[in-house]
C-alpha cells in the first residue's frame, strides 16, 4: 500500500529528527525564535554604536543621525534575525570550514503550526508561509484604505492631516504591491508549480527559505514607518519621485530600505522558479506540456529577474542623495529628476506584468479544468506570455507622457503600449473560447477567474485610453488612472489570486472551503469592486487629481458614493477570512482530486506527501486533455491517474 | 449571442453617449483630444460588448447541470479564429496609434504668433509671468491667478522652483509637469470666455491637495484693460490693491475673515497675526521661517514673496493685513 510507504517513511523522518535536543542554556545557541530574542537587542547595539562611534571618531554632528542610523539599523537588524533564526547556518558552517549536517529532511515538511514559524526547506510550508504572512498584508494595506475612504467621503479635512493622508496611500500602495500581489503570486507558485512538474522540492530549498524570511523583515520596515519621530511613514507615494523623496522626513528611507528586502526576495525566488523549471521536470515534462501556469511564472520569472534591480538602484540613488549627499537628483548640481522616473519604470512597468501573468497561468487552470475542455490555442496562450514579456520592456515611458522627457519618446512608447493589447486579447479571447461548448462549474474558483476576464478586460480597455498620448495627456495622474490600475491589480490580480486560493484550497489544507461562503465572498467582492472604482472613472476624467486629501466638493457625491462602497468591499474580506480559517480547522476532509483535475498536483494526496511523489511521475501528454476519452496527463506508477471524459451532448441542458 | 452582443453595445453605447464624461471643451487642443476619446471609446464598447455578449451567452449555455460529470468538446484550438483575433486587434490599435500620433502633432502646432506665459510651480503655489507685460520697476508682470485673452495660442513654459508639480486645466485637457531644472512647455488656444480651475496633478508633499487656483479666460479688449489694470496696480500699491493681492496670493493657504479665504494649509491669520505690528508682517510674509506658528511646520510656504512682488505691493499688502487683523487699531 502506498499509504504505509508513506507512514512509514514518515516515521523514518520523525526518528533521525536532527541531532539531539540542545539543553539548558545551550537551547540559546540553537537556531530558532530564542536566538532571535537575544540576537536582535544584539545587533541593534552594535549597529548602533558603530554609526554613533564611527562618527564620533570622525568628527561628525550630530552623534545621534536617525537617517544614518535607520540605514545601518534596516541592514544589520534583519541580517542578524535571520542568522538568529537559522536563515544562514548551513552555509555559515560550509564556508567556515566547519562539518555541515547531512541533509536529514528534519527542516522539511510541517508536522505541528510551530513547524510555520521555522526555516523550513518544504516548498508546500514555504508556500503556506508566503499565502498567509501576504494575506496579513493585505488586510493590513486594506484598512489603510478603508481610513483613506473615510477621509475622503466629503470634500474637505474630517479625520487625518493631509501628511497623514500621504503616508496612508503611500504604504497601501507600497504593501499591496510588494508585500502581497507579488509575494502571494510567489506563494501559491511555491506550492504548485513543483507538484505540477513532478519535482520532490524546488531547486535550492535553503534559498526559497531565506527569501521568504525576508518578506515579512520588508513588511515591517515599511509599517514601521508610521513610528518614525516627525513626519511618520514615506509620504511620496509608492513611485516615491524625486525631488519629493529626497527633501521629505527621515520616514521615507523605510520605503528605500524596505523595498530592498522585498526585491532581494523577489529576485532570489524568481531564480529559484527558473532553475526549478528548467531542470527539475519530470521525465516527458516538455516545455510544450507544461501546464499554463508554470509558462506563466517562467515568464514572471525571467521579467523578476531582469528588471527588479533597477527599482534596487533607483531607491539606493535617493538613499544616497539623502544619507551621503550625492547629486544623481540635484539638478542644481548636474542631477537629472527625469532620470530617477526612467531608472523607476523600468521596473515598475514590468512590474505590471510581473503581477498579471502568474493571475494569467491560475486563470488558464481554473477555467480549463471548470470548463471541462483543452485550454483554447495553447501554444498561442504560452507565445503570447513570452510577446508580453519582452515588449513589456519597452513601453515604460508611457508613465512619463507628461513628465517632461524630450517629445519624441511619446510615440514608440506608445505604439508599443498599444501593440501590447495584441497578445494580451489574444489570452481574453482564448479564454473565452475555452468556454465554448464546454460544461461549465461555477465554483468559486471559477466565479474569480470569469470575474478576473471580464473586470481585466475593462483595465485593459482603460489602458488603450491612457496609451494614446493626447487622451493621457487629460486623463494623466486623475482618479481615472487610480481606477485603471484598481481594474488591472485589483479586478485582474486580486481575483486570480482569491481563484488560486480557492482552487488549491484543498490541496494545501486537505480541507474543503465553504462553497457557499465562498460565492458570497465572490459577490460581494464583485458588486462592491465595481461601485467603488467605475465612478472614479467619471471624477478622473472631470477633473480630480490623485494623491489628494481633499478635492473640489463638486466631486462629493460620487466619493460619497464610492466611500459607502470601499466598506461594503472591505466587509467582504471577513467573510473570506472567516471562511479560510473556519475551513481550514474544521472543513470536510478533502479528496486527492475534488476538481477531477489532470494536472499533476491533483493526481497526489491532499495535502500531498512530504516529497510530493513515491514514485517519479511519467508525463504523458498535455494537461488539459479533458473530452478525450482516457487521456492522461502523467502516470504515477501504481497509482490511479485522473483521465479525460468522452463529450456527451448537452441535452440534459436547463430545465 | 449576437442579440446579447448587441444589447450590451446599445447599453455601453447609452452609458458612453449620455453621461457627460468629459468636462466642457474650452480650447481648440480639447476639441482635438476629445474626438480621439471618442473614437478610442467606439472602438473599447465594440470590443466590450463582444467580450460581454460571448461570456453571457457562454455562461447561460453551457452551463453544466448540477452532478455533471462528462467533459466538454476537445477543441484544442482554432488556427483562423486565432489569425483573426490577433490581426484584428493589431489593426485595431495601430489604427489608434496614427490617429493620436496625427492628434498630438496638431493639438502641438505652434503658430508664430503665439504668446508667452511662464508657469511657475513651487510648494503649493502657482505664479505666473508674462514677459510681454512690463511692471513698475522694469519687471514682467507676476500674478497668481492666471488671466489670458481668448481665441489666441499660448505657449506656458513651464518650470518649478522645488519637487515636481503639474499643471492642469481639466476644461483645456492640457497638462504638464512642471520639473525644477528644465523648462517643459504646452500649448493652449483657449476658445470659451469664463473661469476654469487649475489643478495641480503631481504629489508633491502637504499642500497638494489644495494647490489649486484659476484661469480666466477674457476677450482681448478686457484682457487689456485687466494688463493696464495690473499696471496701474503695481504702480500705486496701497490697502485695497492689497487685499486684492492677499484674495489672488495667499487666501487658498490661509484663512481670513476680512477676505473671506478658507484656506487651511497655513496658520488662520485671524488668529496668528492677531495685534502684530507692521515689521511683523513684513517680516511673515518676506522671510517666513523667521518665526514659525506653533503647530505648522517649517518649509511649507514659498520664501520668494519679497522678490516676486514690487514695493507698493508690499506695503499695500501689509497695510491691508494690519486693518484686517486688527493691529492697525493700536
Amino acid at each position: 500500500m502506498v499509504v504505509d510507504v508513506h507512514e512509514a517513511r514518515e516515521a523514518e523522518h520523525a526518528a533521525a529528527h536532527g541531532p539531539p535536543p540542545r539543553r539548558g542554556l545551550r537551547r540559546l545557541t540553537g537556531a530558532g525564535w530564542l536566538r532571535v530574542l537575544w540576537v536582535l537587542p544584539l545587533s541593534w547595539v552594535f549597529a548602533t554604536l558603530l554609526v554613533v562611534g564611527l562618527r564620533a571618531a570622525l568628527g561628525y554632528e550630530p552623534l545621534w543621525e536617525l537617517q544614518v542610523l535607520i540605514v545601518t539599523w534596516t541592514v544589520i537588524v534583519p541580517l542578524a534575525f535571520l542568522a538568529g533564526l537559522g536563515g544562514f547556518d548551513y552555509w555559515l558552517y560550509w564556508i567556515s570550514g566547519r562539518p555541515t549536517r547531512p541533509e536529514d529532511h528534519s527542516s522539511h515538511g510541517a508536522r505541528t503550526w510551530k513547524d510555520y514559524f521555522r526555516v523550513n526547506t518544504d516548498h508546500k510550508v514555504i508556500g503556506i508561509q508566503y499565502v498567509v504572512t501576504t494575506i496579513f498584508f493585505f488586510v493590513a494595506a486594506g484598512l489603510m484604505a478603508m481610513f483613506m475612504r473615510a477621509e475622503l467621503a466629503q470634500p474637505g479635512m474630517q479625520y487625518v492631516d493631509t501628511n497623514t493622508f500621504n503616508g496612508l496611500f503611500s504604504v497601501h500602495a507600497s504593501l499591496m504591491i510588494f508585500l502581497f500581489i507579488i509575494p502571494a503570486f510567489a506563494g501559491l507558485g511555491n506550492y504548485v508549480i513543483p507538484l505540477m512538474i513532478g519535482a520532490p522540492d524546488m531547486a535550492f530549498p535553503r534559498l526559497n527559505a531565506l527569501s521568504f524570511w525576508l518578506l515579512p523583515i520588508a513588511g515591517l520596515i515599511m509599517m514601521s514607518s508610521y513610528l518614525v519621530p516627525e513626519g511618520g511613514a514615506f509620504a511620496a507615494g509608492w513611485t516615491n519621485y524625486v525631488p519629493l523623496a529626497v527633501n521629505q522626513a527621515d520616514g521615507n528611507l523605510m520605503f528605500q530600505m524596505g523595498v530592498q528586502w522585498a526585491g532581494a526576495s523577489s529576485i532570489m525566488t524568481a531564480l529559484n522558479f527558473l532553475v526549478t523549471i528548467i531542470t527539475m521536470r519530470a521525465p516527458g515534462m516538455s516545455f510544450w506540456r507544461m501546464p499554463l501556469l508554470v509558462w506563466a511564472n517562467f515568464a514572471t520569472s525571467t521579467l523578476v529577474v531582469l528588471a527588479t534591480p533597477f527599482v534596487a538602484g533607483s531607491q539606493f540613488f535617493i538613499m544616497f542623495d539623502r544619507v551621503l549627499h550625492t547629486n544623481f537628483f540635484n539638478p542644481e548640481l548636474g542631477g537629472d529628476i527625469v532620470a530617477y522616473q526612467h531608472i523607476f519604470w523600468f521596473y515598475s512597468h514590468p512590474a505590471v506584468y510581473i503581477m498579471m501573468l502568474p493571475g494569467f497561468g491560475i486563470a488558464s487552470e481554473v477555467i480549463s479544468v471548470f470548463a471541462r475542455k483543452p485550454i483554447f490555442g495553447y501554444r498561442l496562450m504560452a507565445l503570447s506570455l513570452m510577446a508580453i514579456l519582452i515588449l513589456g520592456f519597452s513601453v515604460w515611458a508611457h508613465h512619463m507622457f507628461v513628465s517632461g522627457m524630450q517629445p519624441w519618446i511619446r510615440i514608440p512608447m506608445m505604439v508599443t503600449t498599444l501593440v501590447i493589447a495584441v497578445p494580451t486579447g489574444i489570452k481574453v479571447f482564448s479564454w473565452l473560447a475555452t468556454l465554448w461548448e464546454g460544461r461549465l462549474h461555477f465554483k468559486t474558483p471559477m466565479l474569480f477567474a470569469s470575474g478576473f476576464v471580464s473586470m481585466f478586460v475593462i483595465g485593459g480597455l482603460s489602458g488603450i485610453y491612457l496609451g494614446s498620448v493626447p487622451v493621457d495627456i487629460h486623463a494623466s495622474d486623475t482618479y481615472f488612472v487610480v481606477a485603471h490600475i484598481h481594474y488591472v491589480l485589483f479586478g485582474g490580480s486580486l481575483f486570480t489570486i482569491f481563484a488560486g486560493i480557492y482552487y488549491w484550497f484543498p490541496k494545501m489544507t486537505g480541507r474543503m472551503y465553504d462553497e457557499r461562503l465562498g460565492k458570497i465572498h465572490f459577490w460581494l467582492t464583485f458588486v462592491g469592486f465595481n461601485v467603488t472604482f467605475f465612478p472614479m472613472h467619471w471624477v478622473g476624467l472631470q477633473g480630480m487629481p490623485r494623491r489628494v486629501a481633499d478635492y473640489a466638493p463638486e466631486f462629493g457625491n460620487w466619493n460619497f458614493v464610492i466611500s459607502i462602497a470601499s466598506f461594503g468591499l472591505g466587509a467582504s474580506t471577513v467573510v473570506f477570512l472567516y471562511n479560510m480559517v473556519v475551513s481550514w480547522r474544521r472543513g470536510p476532509i478533502a479528496p486527492a482530486n475534488p476538481w477531477r483535475a489532470l494536472t499533476l498536483e491533483w493526481q497526489v494526496s491532499s495535502p500531498p506527501p512530504i516529497f510530493n511523489f513515491d514514485e517519479v511521475p511519467q508525463v504523458v501528454g498535455s494537461p488539459y486533455e479533458y473530452g478525450t476519452r482516457g487521456a492522461r496527463h502523467a502516470v504515477l506508477n501504481g497509482k490511479p491517474t485522473e483521465t479525460g471524459k468522452a463529450p456527451e451532448p448537452m441535452e440534459v441542458m436547463h430545465h | 449571442m449576437t442579440l446579447v452582443g448587441v444589447a450590451v453595445g446599445v447599453v455601453l453605447a447609452i452609458v458612453a453617449v449620455f453621461i457627460p464624461w468629459l468636462p466642457d471643451a474650452a480650447s481648440e487642443q480639447a476639441d482635438i483630444i476629445d474626438n480621439v476619446y471618442w473614437v478610442v471609446t467606439i472602438i473599447c464598447v465594440v470590443v466590450f460588448a463582444v467580450v460581454a455578449g460571448v461570456s453571457a451567452y457562454a455562461v447561460y449555455k453551457f452551463r453544466a447541470p448540477p452532478g455533471d460529470m462528462d467533459d466538454g468538446s476537445p477543441i484544442h484550438g482554432h488556427t483562423g479564429l486565432e489569425i483573426v483575433w490577433t490581426l484584428v486587434p493589431t489593426i485595431l490599435v495601430t489604427g489608434i496609434a496614427v490617429y493620436s500620433g496625427v492628434a498630438l502633432a496638431q493639438s502641438e502646432e505652434l503658430p508664430p504668433d503665439h504668446r508667452v506665459i511662464e508657469v511657475t510651480g513651487e510648494q503649493f503655489a502657482w505664479t505666473f509671468t508674462y514677459p510681454d507685460v512690463e511692471v513698475e520697476g522694469g519687471r514682467p508682470l507676476t500674478t497668481g491667478e492666471l488671466v489670458v485673452p481668448i481665441d489666441q495660442t499660448i505657449r506656458f513654459e513651464v518650470e518649478s522652483k522645488d519637487v515636481i508639480h503639474s499643471f492642469w486645466v481639466p476644461e483645456w485637457r492640457m497638462k504638464q509637469d512642471a520639473v525644477q531644472g528644465i523648462t517643459t512647455n504646452t500649448t493652449v488656444k483657449p476658445t470659451q470666455l469664463g473661469t476654469f480651475p487649475i489643478v495641480c496633478t503631481e504629489l508633491c508633499g502637504l499642500g497638494h491637495a489644495l494647490m489649486r487656483s484659476q484661469a480666466r479666460v477674457l476677450s482681448l479688449a478686457d484682457y487689456e484693460a485687466w494688463v493696464e489694470e495690473q499696471q496701474r496696480l503695481a504702480r500705486e500699491g496701497g490697502a485695497i490693491q492689497g487685499e486684492e493681492l492677499f484674495a489672488q496670493q495667499c487666501g487658498s493657504c490661509h484663512v481670513l475673515a476680512d477676505a473671506g479665504t478658507l484656506g487651511e494649509v497655513g496658520p488662520n491669520l485671524d488668529e496668528a497675526l492677531q495685534g502684530a505690528d507692521a515689521d511683523f508682517i513684513l517680516q511673515s510674509i518676506v522671510d517666513p521661517s523667521a518665526e514659525i506658528a506653533p503647530g505648522y511646520q517649517d518649509g511649507v510656504m514659498p520664501t520668494n514673496y519679497g522678490e516676486m512682488f514690487t514695493d507698493p505691493q508690499l506695503e499695500g499688502l501689509v497695510e491691508y493685513l494690519l486693518n484686517a487683523t486688527g493691529g492697525g487699531a493700536r
